[in-house]
């Protein structure tokens, strides 16, 4: 079973794909590239955390 | 990284042909979508095994990494065999430029791309990519952190000249991007196609129906005796070759510890320890009066 650390980092993952579906739904070319996948994760799951953890 | 590539190598500089673009008011787009996407003439030998073969083969020479080559050919074959599920199939064995097609979802490339993803995510290819992303969700470990360093950071050397311009945790999101995009734009089309749109769906063989699908001509007795003798000969070549490694294996020389305990190395074929039953040294064997003390 994962550990409770695991699963808040898969809750994060979680989180950013229902905000990235919903963007896709509202404009389908969000969803056509891989690269904008990407880059939007890394924006969401590397980028940003990075700065908050840097300002606090 | 190579194996997402290999995987949308096939696609990768024709697709937008096939659904068409405009470029300053001109369009775009080719006559027949189909006979270009996976025909010939077209560029359908992208959806062989062979043009995976020539890529991954330069793949190893460019970059002289054996792990990026097969990588490469891993994704770039699996895209060409997954392809043969749909009504046009693939010509998998090109030059031979017969289709090879199971007929298990429509092709509708032709109809533009937001018609043909309203009907690849409303017949059997939605549920095709629904197995690969539930057999994802049940090996959860190979996405955890520790799994990316402990086997994928080391295994691939880009990795570590990648993390002397970012951080491993970029690497790790960049690691985990194939699949986390796979599953939310399989989510994200379906909501789009089934809950904003209500196509329906039509989970029957062939489906959806609802759609003017393209088809190749179905094989001939002939074609499929040659289907059959090709992946016979493939197969006996897989299996010929794995039985002269295992006796390649067999007949090379081990490195071994000296059972005595004296910590040196005794050099063996697997054959040569089990006759022996075990590893000594010249004069290290039990009883020897030669025998280091504590032997």
């Amino acid at each position: 079973m994962p550990s409770r650390r695991q699963l808040a980092v898969a809750m994060g993952y979680v989180a950013a794909s229902a905000v990235y579906v919903a963007i896709g739904v509202l404009f389908t070319d969000f969803l056509f590239s891989f690269f904008v996948g990407l880059a939007y994760l890394l924006l969401v799951a590397w980028l940003v955390p990075a700065g908050v953890r840097r300002i606090f | 990284m190579p194996l997402a590539i290999g995987s949308w190598a096939p696609d990768l500089m024709t697709k937008w042909f096939v659904y068409g673009i405009a470029i300053g008011g001109v369009k775009l787009k080719a006559s027949n979508p189909a006979q270009f996407h996976r025909g010939w003439p077209g560029v359908g030998f992208t959806h062989s095994l062979l043009f995976g073969a020539v890529l991954a083969f330069l793949v190893w020479r460019i970059f002289d990494s054996k792990i990026w080559a097969i990588s490469f050919l891993i994704g770039q074959w699996a895209h060409a065999l997954t392809d043969t599920g749909d009504t046009v199939g693939t010509m998998l064995f090109f030059p031979w430029t017969v289709h090879i097609h199971f007929n298990a979802w429509a092709y509708a490339g032709q109809t533009g791309r937001l018609h043909d993803a309203a009907a690849y995510f409303s017949g059997l290819g939605c549920v095709w990519d629904a197995v690969w992303i539930v057999y994802g969700l049940f090996s959860w470990r190979v996405l955890t952190r520790s799994y990316f360093e402990r086997h994928i950071y080391t295994a691939d050397r880009s990795w570590t000249v990648a993390n002397r311009v970012v951080s491993v945790g970029a690497l790790l999101v960049v690691y985990r991007a194939a699949f986390f995009y796979g599953t939310s734009r399989w989510i994200a089309w379906s909501l789009w196609a089934h809950v904003v749109h209500h196509y329906p769906y039509d989970l029957s063989w062939g489906g959806p129906h609802w759609i003017d699908a393209a088809h190749s001509p179905p094989l001939t007795w002939p074609q499929v005796a040659g289907v059959v003798g090709i992946v016979a000969l493939g197969l006996a070549i897989a299996l010929m070759e794995r039985g002269r490694r295992r006796r390649t294996r067999k007949e090379r020389e081990i490195g071994f510890p000296c059972e005595c305990g004296c910590r040196e190395v005794v050099k063996l074929t697997t054959a040569e320890y089990r006759t022996v039953g075990g590893a000594w040294l010249d004069g290290h064997e039990p009883g020897d009066d030669r025998a280091p003390s504590g032997a």
